[in-house]
């Protein structure tokens, strides 16, 4: 440990760190453009200056080496000069375009200037002229005139995807960034962190275009779904106005930085594919496809449907369909449930068919949670529609899957063979109304649990976003049925909660204990 | 007469060819380091002499040398910056022109002191006649087995290229000069690290000017004393001064550090054209801070000039008159540095064409009050605040314009 002052204050940081760190670890965040922790300092756009004793000149935050007795001064009228300076450079020759910019409210350049600048403009010359509404990719707008040439986009194409379809041209008033061929596109399953990593409203998201005011979302963390790559993000929502209904809730979703499972960076799959959150969506509680409130009533039908198989000991004519989307918890809870209290007959595992993966973060999975399937024990069974057929009483099916692997008259003609099908997924699809019972649930971004990425680290999350309608968790399904079978009411009651869903997997099975996030 | 100075060979006939320079006990220092000094009393001697760089900065030359780490298993190279972008510079192209061989028995000195078997020599891309000079040079060195493979039976190899630049001042900046050397977009790095421990290729590397390593043969030809004796205590040897503008006699001039600018202006460049009275003089190269006519009664050295709030530079001293309007100056200054900012850091890519637009309305007869204070205000935010010098080179000749002849410049303004 080394001993430094900064602003006075004398503050302990590990050797080998920067200003910059240090600073930050000690609450003192430094302005800075062109500086991104994910590459090596560039120290080219000059606001991350600071004071530092004995040396004639300010020096650059992002790239200078603390050493022991250091005095750093990151917020006297000398340092605060130097950063007016450099703000009114970039405002010099930028549009000021904020009303109509998709960043404001997300931009440093505005942020910075509210902290240090508010002058007036004193640039009294004619600005240039550069492109606008670029079209960079799929999802990608690039807006020249608002870009302050941090190069986070060209160091992220050429460091982090390798496809380097952007570089650095002309010089001087002149320099711009671009792609090297006019027209190019950045055509790379991570394009989406491009916008995420301007500083400013240069490169901006199509699907956000206009949409709404980055103030008026609140955001939540949680874990993508959409492969088993399980990566940190935030979901962006809008509650609504009072007057005024929105179509949706979901307006964007950005990566967080989780150095053991994404870095940085999230993929435009998990990126832009946020709308299954707000459309097609089961709400409603659905018995004999009439519409019905009540939760206890729905769940008491589902348990007294059981007992009754296990009074006429048909209880192996069971069948239940899982799903890698559940949780760990809800994987185990099945597992007690189905296996060690009421030793059901079948239990088969229905998920999307893997698709090609890439050697980034995308996993082959398009779920969640097989390596936590493993881990608990569950095999991989696909559902076999002969035991359906002839061998079943009562259909349990958990997720949205099933019905994509099988044709639906195969599966309308075993559900004609079974006395109860029930259904519990988050979303709707035809066979919503095709089943006895459909139980409304929550996607990933809803509830609160854990998952085990494809790698085995485990990763907590909590609610995003409010459930939708009348739909509830599958744990607390679980555990409802579990205390209204009233085989062992007592172990179903103390599970309260995931974590106290979690506590107990952590006693029995190894993996889970070692893995306590 | 004996080889005593750098220009000795100027301006004669067939001064770059081998045989000239063989003539003159060419190469013999070459012989004398390879075959009876080690390096380590070759790098003693470079530090005794006080060289210091002649690109601009001043460095001294042996303590840049010697901080280039011993051992370790990466090569170690050499460049020689030929670049000689600062306007009113030229006195390199007049070495590599006239004695192109003494530029390359400094190289091969130097680089047998730092341990060094490869050297590139990066020129100016409109050098275009004086690099093929230097191409044939080092194939006349090496065709006598003064350069390639086990050299002059000593077991010391060495390879010299020559790189022709694309044309970018920024070039100039050593480590914009090894991106470009590296094929990349000559744009400058931040340091630390330092070329010495990373430079070419991520390898140690030592950047000198063409003058500076030009001196290396005299100096231990004649000893570090001798060399140092010449000009001034902490700062030996002679400079090539170019001078440019309406004197008499313009063209390259070598004085001991410390002669007289009034002298070299009026006694060895012949004083004024035509009658002329001398309006204001830059005494090194454009990036220097413009002294008016009573500035110039001053030695000419690094460390007098910068108490003059200038600076010695590249040792181009370019004569104004009467005739020039400084608003005309003035507007040179900023297109130049405006067109040569590498627009890499904030500062630089901004505030020098914000100077230039604002020069060039005034100059089309729209300046309005409050412009030259603006031009101010705005270098100001330029100066000490980038990344590489290119920033201050821009900045404080602008400063000294504005502040030495407001008045005249004001003259411009309109309400």
């Amino acid at each position: 440990m080394v001993k430094i002052y900064i602003n006075d204050r004398e503050i302990e940081v590990k050797e080998g760190t920067t200003v910059f760190h240090a600073a930050l670890d000690a609450g003192i965040p430094i302005p800075h453009f062109c500086y991104h922790p994910a590459f090596a300092p560039e120290g080219t756009c000059r606001m991350c200056l600071v004071e530092v004793e004995g040396m004639p000149k300010l020096e650059l935050a992002c790239s200078l080496q603390i050493r022991e007795g250091m005095k750093i001064f990151t917020q006297n009228e000398r340092v605060r000069e130097a950063r007016r300076g450099v703000l009114e450079f970039l405002l010099a020759e930028h549009p000021l375009d904020c009303p109509i910019c998709d960043q404001a409210g997300d931009c440093k350049l505005q942020d910075y200037y509210e902290e240090y600048g508010l002058f007036d403009s004193r640039f009294s010359e004619v600005k240039d002229k550069r492109g606008k509404k670029i079209r960079l990719g799929k999802y990608l707008l690039h807006d020249q005139e608002r870009c302050v040439l941090c190069r986070r986009c060209v160091r992220f194409l050429r460091e982090v995807t390798g496809t380097g379809e952007m570089g650095v041209f002309e010089r001087g008033g002149h320099t711009k960034v671009d792609t090297y061929e006019e027209g190019q596109q950045v055509d790379n399953n991570y394009s989406g962190n491009l916008a995420q990593l301007c500083p400013v409203g240069a490169i901006t998201d199509t699907d956000f275009r206009f949409q709404t005011r980055s103030w008026f979302l609140e955001a939540g963390e949680s874990i993508c779904p959409l492969c088993s790559r399980g990566c940190r993000i935030t979901i962006q929502a809008h509650r609504g106005f009072a007057r005024f209904k929105l179509p949706k809730r979901v307006y964007r979703i950005k990566a967080v930085d989780d150095p053991l499972v994404n870095g940085p960076w999230i993929c435009d799959k998990g990126r832009y594919g946020y709308s299954y959150l707000d459309e097609n969506r089961a709400t409603r509680i659905l018995k004999k496809g009439e519409s019905s409130p009540d939760w206890q009533e729905a769940i008491d039908w589902l348990s007294a449907s059981i007992l009754r198989l296990k009074h006429r000991n048909r209880l192996e004519r069971v069948s239940v369909v899982l799903s890698s989307r559940l949780s760990n918890e809800e994987l185990f809870l099945a597992k007690k449930l189905f296996k060690d209290d009421l030793g059901v007959g079948r239990v088969f595992f229905a998920d999307a068919p893997p698709e090609e993966g890439d050697d980034m973060l995308l996993t082959p999975d398009r779920v969640p949670n097989t390596r936590g399937a493993r881990e608990l024990g569950w095999e991989d069974v696909p559902v076999d529609m002969e035991a359906l057929n002839r061998e079943t009483d009562l259909l349990l099916m958990f997720g949205p899957d099933f019905e994509n692997a099988h044709s639906l008259s195969d599966i309308l003609g075993c559900f004609e063979q079974i006395e109860t099908t029930v259904l519990l997924t988050p979303f709707d699809g035809s066979l919503s109304s095709q089943v006895d019972l459909l139980l409304p649930t929550t996607p990933v971004a809803e509830k609160a649990g854990s998952l085990t990425n494809i790698d085995g680290v485990l990763r907590n999350f909590q609610p995003a976003l409010p459930a939708l309608g009348h739909s509830r968790a599958e744990w607390s399904l679980l555990i409802d049925l579990g205390k209204a079978l009233d085989l062992r009411f007592q172990y179903y009651s103390r599970l309260s909660s995931p974590e106290a869903v979690f506590q107990e997997m952590t006693g029995e099975i190894p993996f889970f204990e070692k893995n306590v996030e | 007469m004996e080889d005593k100075a750098i220009s000795h060979f100027f301006k004669q006939d067939g001064a770059h060819t081998l045989a000239f320079y063989l003539n003159q006990n060419g190469y013999e220092q070459a012989k004398k380091a390879l075959k009876e000094l080690t390096p380590e009393d070759l790098l003693n001697q470079v530090k005794a002499a006080n060289l210091r760089g002649r690109g601009g900065a001043g460095f001294p030359a042996g303590v840049k040398w010697g901080f280039v780490p011993q051992g370790g298993d990466k090569p170690k190279y050499l460049c020689v910056n030929a670049d000689e972008g600062e306007p009113g510079t030229f006195k390199d192209r007049y070495i590599m022109t006239y004695a192109p061989h003494r530029l390359l028995e400094g190289i091969i000195i130097s680089c047998f002191c730092v341990g060094i078997n490869t050297a590139y020599i990066y020129i100016r891309g409109e050098y275009e006649n004086v690099a093929q000079r230097l191409e044939t040079a080092i194939d006349e060195a090496r065709a006598q087995g003064f350069l390639g493979k086990n050299i002059l039976d000593s077991g010391f190899d060495l390879e010299v290229y020559v790189h022709r630049g694309a044309g970018a001042y920024i070039c100039g900046e050593e480590t914009a000069l090894l991106e470009s050397l590296e094929g990349k977009r000559g744009n400058p790095r931040l340091k630390p690290p330092f070329p010495a421990s990373i430079g070419l290729f991520q390898c140690p590397t030592v950047i000198n000017n063409v003058e500076t390593i030009a001196n290396i043969p005299l100096i231990l030809h004649h000893g570090p004393e001798w060399f140092c004796n010449q000009g001034l205590p902490k700062d030996g040897g002679t400079r090539l001064f170019g001078v440019s503008g309406p004197v008499k006699k313009p063209g390259v001039y070598e004085l001991p550090v410390g002669a007289s600018l009034k002298d070299l202006i009026f006694t060895h460049a012949g004083g004024m054209q035509d009658g002329k009275t001398l309006k204001a003089v830059i005494p090194g190269g454009m990036s220097a801070p413009i002294l008016k006519p009573d500035e110039i009664d001053i030695t000419l050295d690094g460390d007098s000039l910068m108490e003059a709030k200038s600076m010695l530079g590249s040792g181009a001293v370019i004569v104004i008159d009467e005739d020039a309007s400084m608003l005309e100056v003035l507007r040179i200054v900023a297109e130049f540095y405006s067109h040569e900012s590498c627009g890499q850091c904030t500062p630089c890519r901004v505030g020098n064409p914000w100077i230039r637009k604002t020069v060039k309305r005034m100059a089309e007869g729209k300046g309005r009050r409050g412009d030259i204070e603006n031009i101010r205000r705005v270098a100001n935010n330029i100066l000490g605040k980038t990344l590489c010098p290119l920033g201050d080179a821009a900045a404080l000749p602008i400063l000294a314009l504005t502040e030495k002849f407001k008045e005249e410049l004001e003259t411009s303004l309109s309400d």
